[in-house]
């Protein structure tokens, strides 16, 4: 795979990864994670993992109205 | 090794980090931290070429998400 695009990838990825760490906002960690999940996406299909890839589309989203859910009863 | 195994140690680092010293102690703070390493442990199991690993891990983290949120909640509530 072309070394540009994996170093555009480990950027999201390292991007996502600092600002979920370090937002204090609930919904702003939760749009790092999706950052993160944009950049782990490309790499796995890279990998020819479509299947998984697939299965990956499904269960982030799910995962994440999981914990919206805890947001909205303002849990914390 | 291959390029993804280190940006998933790193994720790894960062995450269990945030996770471990968050900014503001509450729990959802740590559960959404939570998923950080999650991820780098899914890179790592992606170096690995272990189709059955990442699918069952990817599974798994949701289900250990959702008994958490369950959790919390009935912590909260008490």
């Amino acid at each position: 795979m072309n070394i540009l695009l994996f170093l555009i990838f480990f950027v999201i990825i390292l991007a996502g990864g600092i600002y979920a760490g370090f937002a204090r906002d609930p919904y702003a960690k939760l749009i790092g994670i999706g950052l993160i999940g944009g950049g782990v996406m490309p790499l796995i299909i890279a990998r020819g993992y479509v299947d998984v890839a697939t299965a990956l589309a499904v269960i982030i989203p799910l995962s994440t109205i999981f914990v919206l859910q805890l947001c909205r009863k303002g849990a914390v | 090794m291959s390029p993804e195994f280190y940006i998933g140690l790193l994720l790894m680092v960062i995450g269990t980090w945030a996770c471990a010293f968050p900014r503001d102690r509450e729990y959802l703070t740590r559960l959404i931290n939570l998923e950080i390493p999650a991820f780098g442990l899914l890179l790592v199991a992606l170096s690995f070429d272990e189709t059955l690993a990442l699918l069952t891990f990817i599974a798994v983290s949701t289900l250990t998400t959702f008994v958490l949120v369950l959790l919390i909640e009935r912590k909260v509530a008490a």
